[in-house]
């Protein structure tokens, strides 16, 4: 058992289902009679609807009689290893019900509803955390570096003057050179455009004027000549544009205090000591725990 | 002309279009292009009046979006094992943008939020429904129940002392209430998690989760998927190893849960290379030969193989293709995880994904019916609550590989599970990928999916190049550079994961390639298409051919380039160049040798140029030396879902 634990990779299953069984065991039975037992309705009720919500399906007589065969020989080895202390110092378990007790403080994190006045606080104290971002409605070609050497620069002021010339709202398809992106974008905003053409570009997007073709603008695919049409300012939004953003890290705040909360509470019920690490080879400075 | 980041764009684009027409109008010389429509749009239905407007009738995708169907939080047992403690809801903060504190204290963020996510913890963990949980109707039923609730509603102090009550009284071992009836727990938690962060045509979460089976340590795992809301998600419990080991029993279970809820699932076959010639071979679980049906029932419910992922790498293996000078790529120790011992060589055949297409032939030719025509895809497996991918961002996969100056040789598997031996596979030989790329007109649960299911979806080894492939019969040179090769690609051919059959008289399969590097990250150095047919003997045979190659280079008449792209890493600043390769590369290429009475697939495979491994990275930031047995560059890439094509009869 020691060996296993100590290889990451094995298979938690075996261990898995001694652990929830175990638990199991703990949990459902009223402490019936050492020697004796019982599978109560309850738990029939339970194995009967947990194989429904598996399969989809009510289970056959005959699978039936099997779940509890197996539940009764699940019950018999859960109490022989309890009774030899296997579930003692056994990490898959402890940290199992260490999760199953932060479930516990979770959910009653969860059922705190916040005012309206609440959550504006948050959004006021945390307003760039929920920052709208500028957005860029324009349009692009592509220059291939590779196609036009040294005769980029050249080909780049001549086409932006015939662009200028017919007005910002020329249609472009199929001029420049082929590219995979779009020529057109609407409303994009800023993230997006570093998404598809690089942080790079999206930074000099930022800094051109609206209104009229311009470039060459770098990005890492090369050169591009680039119209914004319109720009829309980067913003702090009112509480009902964001509502559902600020309820979710609201909700997270309130879960990390209340397990904090729920921890120290418990915390109280303990004294704890720390022992000093025995003498040779203790080169880690023990932090005192409490 | 396209953007959908937001729900209502395809009206604004539409409308924009329409005025930009109109503007252009006066215009002849620049509004040239434009008279050349796509040829979606070319051919209306007869006696309706064509719109003016080419994009009501543009219903084909036309962004990549980036994800992973493949990943774990704290909720899965062997995190928890090492104490991981993140939840659903920390993952979604962080593929959204967000910020996490690992379990060692370190702040984690991604390099670029994702798009998609689904989260695919243990079923053996989540599974079991005896899980408290506060506010379930069937808890608020009962009146202690009901106190507990009122008191945590009532303040936040008066909570914990509730949660307090009901732990006392879990410890008693004598339940306040019957909690057989409150289902749930850890599954639940998942899904309304999950509910919480999907955000219709920005952010798509799907349900998903894992089934852990490996009957006698050969892997079989799967990554399960659903298409739907929680509504319908929320009626099954997931299906757990310890319900069967046979996945034709999962399959059965998905059958299940489509015809309760009306809802569709699929589900990811993931690291072969552990399944000791399991994943993929030519019989049943049972070890009986697959018949027709059978491979039916597999092909319907897994339309897609993880390719590659933190275990490493999945498409092909040196030992099988011995031939391809990139096939020997961040390869994990084949094995069987119960002996932790190498594999034999006489079971790769089935632990890799092109030996899977080919065998997939094979027993198309046997059988009738192909039970590996599967797409590809890219998954990460994180255990940490974090999809962690680009080199210079990679955590490891479990909390032993979180970033430290030793954690390049701390042991993952001891061989033959003996201390003494030695380790068999140590975190160095954990690889930073993998995504997956998908082909979507948007990015919602249906858009994200049903893309999954039409297998029209890439993956790559951790950057973000967008690939893009139609294949048809009738391409012509001059397709390739067409302005709206996108509309005319959908109109006369196939994208990836699609079809061709019965060749016409006389015609070759014509493809179509594009690649663009990660806007952030490292040039092309080629193109290559990989070919496999079912040879006259009934043998699966494999073939490269690169297809576009940067710098000027020559592809000689074998179809090969056999001259390197270079390397420009600086592996002790971990920095490298892009001054070699190409940012974009393109490809028209028909297949030399095609034989139209033959089974064939064709997949793409991008080769990026020569990057710092994460090791360099750690080497670097760490002052640390590592043996020259560590790697220290990468050759990212990225694989295609395939083009099959059939014979007519």
């Amino acid at each position: 058992m020691k060996r296993i634990l100590q290889e990451p990779l094995v298979h938690f299953l075996v261990l898995g289902a001694l652990l929830f069984a175990g638990y199991g065991a703990l949990n459902r039975n009223a402490a019936p009679p050492p020697g004796r037992i019982v599978i109560s309705q309850g738990q029939l009720a339970s194995m009967l609807e947990t194989f429904t919500r598996t399969r989809q399906r009510a289970p056959t007589r005959e699978e039936f009689n099997g779940l509890i065969k197996d539940r009764v020989r699940e019950e018999v080895y859960c109490r022989e290893a309890m009774a030899l202390g296997l579930d003692k110092d056994d990490t898959v378990i402890r940290r199992r019900l260490r999760q199953k007790m932060k479930f516990i403080s979770d959910d009653m994190a969860a059922q705190i509803q916040p005012t309206d006045a609440e959550l504006e606080a948050y959004l006021a104290a945390h307003r760039d955390s929920f920052r709208v971002e500028p957005q860029f409605t324009f349009r692009q070609l592509y220059l291939d570096p590779a196609k036009h050497g040294e005769n980029l620069a050249l080909d780049a002021a001549q086409l932006i003057a015939k662009l200028n010339q017919f007005g910002g709202e020329t249609n472009v398809a199929g001029l420049g050179d082929p590219f995979m992106l779009d020529n057109a974008f609407t409303s994009a905003p800023a993230s997006e455009v570093a998404r598809q053409f690089g942080q790079e570009f999206a930074v000099k997007l930022g800094g051109l004027q609206p209104g009229h073709w311009q470039g060459p603008i770098e990005s890492g695919f090369g050169m591009h000549l680039v119209c914004v049409s319109e720009r829309t300012e980067g913003r702090r939004p009112a509480l009902a544009e964001v509502r559902d953003a600020v309820r979710r890290e609201w909700d997270d705040v309130q879960r990390r205090k209340a397990n904090e909360t729920f921890y120290q509470e418990l915390l109280k019920h303990y004294t704890v000591t720390v022992e000093e690490p025995a003498a040779a080879g203790a080169q880690i400075k023990v932090a005192q725990a409490k | 002309m396209k953007m959908n980041t937001r729900k209502h764009s395809a009206a604004r684009t539409r409308l924009a279009a329409m005025s930009l027409a109109l503007v252009t109008g006066g215009f002849g010389q620049l509004a040239m292009a434009q008279t050349d429509a796509p040829a979606a749009a070319r051919q209306p239905p007869a006696a309706v009046k064509p719109d003016y407007a080419p994009y009501p009738d543009q219903q084909f995708p036309n962004r990549v979006y980036w994800g992973v169907a493949h990943v774990h939080t704290g909720y899965s047992f062997d995190s928890g094992m090492f104490g991981v403690t993140t939840t659903p809801d920390d993952l979604f903060r962080v593929a959204t943008g967000g910020e996490v504190i690992l379990d060692n204290g370190t702040r984690f963020k991604q390099d670029r939020p994702l798009d998609w996510v689904s989260i695919t913890d243990h079923a053996e963990y989540m599974g079991i429904s005896d899980l408290l949980r506060v506010g379930d109707p069937a808890l608020l039923a009962n009146p202690q129940g009901k106190r507990w609730y009122e008191m945590s509603k009532e303040s936040p102090q008066k909570g914990v002392e509730a949660a307090i009550e009901a732990v006392v009284s879990m410890q008693t071992g004598k339940p306040v209430f019957d909690a057989s009836k409150i289902t749930a727990g850890a599954w639940a938690h998942a899904v309304s998690a999950c509910e919480k962060w999907n955000q219709p045509g920005v952010f798509t979460t799907l349900h998903g989760f894992e089934w852990t089976c490996a009957p006698g340590g050969n892997n079989l795992h799967r990554t399960v998927v659903f298409r739907d809301g929680g509504d319908r998600v929320g009626q099954v419990v997931p299906f757990s190893t310890f319900d069967s080991q046979d996945p034709a029993d999962l399959w059965t279970y998905m059958d299940a849960y489509a015809k309760k809820t009306g809802g569709q699932v699929l589900a990811i076959p993931h690291n072969g290379n552990m399944s000791n010639g399991q994943m993929y071979d030519a019989e049943t679980f049972d070890g009986k030969p697959m018949d027709r049906a059978y491979a039916e029932f597999r092909a319907s419910h897994e339309p897609l193989f993880e390719a590659t992922q933190i275990k490493g790498d999945g498409e092909a293996h040196p030992y099988l293709s011995p031939n391809d000078e990139f096939a020997d790529f961040e390869k994990w120790w084949d094995m069987n995880f119960q002996k932790m011992e190498p594999a034999d060589k006489s079971t790769l055949n089935a632990n890799y994904v092109r030996s899977a297409l080919k065998t997939g032939l094979e027993l198309q030719a046997a059988l009738g019916a192909n039970p590996y025509k599967s797409g590809l895809i890219g998954g990460n497996d994180a255990h940490l609550g974090v999809v962690t991918t680009p080199e210079d961002n990679f955590f490891g996969e479990f909390a032993n590989g979180l970033p430290s100056p030793e954690r390049w040789k701390t042991p993952l598997v001891m061989k033959h599970n003996d201390p003494k031996q030695g380790p068999l596979v140590s975190v160095w030989g954990e690889q930073a990928a993998g995504l997956g790329g998908v082909w979507a007109r948007e990015n919602t649960r249906e858009g994200i999916w049903d893309a999954l299911k039409r297998k029209e979806c890439y993956a790559t080894t951790g950057d973000r190049p967008t690939v893009r492939l139609f294949a048809g019969w009738d391409f012509a040179k001059a397709d390739l550079d067409r302005a709206d090769y996108v509309a005319n690609g959908y109109a006369h051919g196939v994208p990836m994961g699609g079809d061709l059959a019965a060749a016409p008289a006389g015609k070759q399969p014509v493809f179509l390639v594009y690649a663009m590097r990660d806007p952030d990250g490292p040039n092309l150095d080629r193109i290559q298409v990989i070919k496999g047919w079912l040879g006259k003997d009934g043998k699966a045979q494999e073939r490269i051919f690169d297809v576009a190659v940067s710098g000027g280079r020559k592809i000689g008449r074998d179809g090969r380039c056999k001259t390197s792209v270079g390397n420009t890493v600086d592996v002790p600043n971990a920095t490298y160049s892009n001054s070699i390769g190409a940012p974009t590369l393109s490809a028209f290429w028909k297949d030399p040798e095609f034989d139209a009475g033959q089974l064939a697939f064709y997949y793409v495979r991008v080769i990026q140029i020569p990057s710092p491994r994460w090791t360099a990275y750690d080497a670097k930031r760490y002052g640390v030396t590592m043996p020259d047995y560590v790697p220290m560059t990468v050759t990212d890439r990225a694989y295609t879902s395939p083009v099959w094509y059939t014979p007519g009869t």
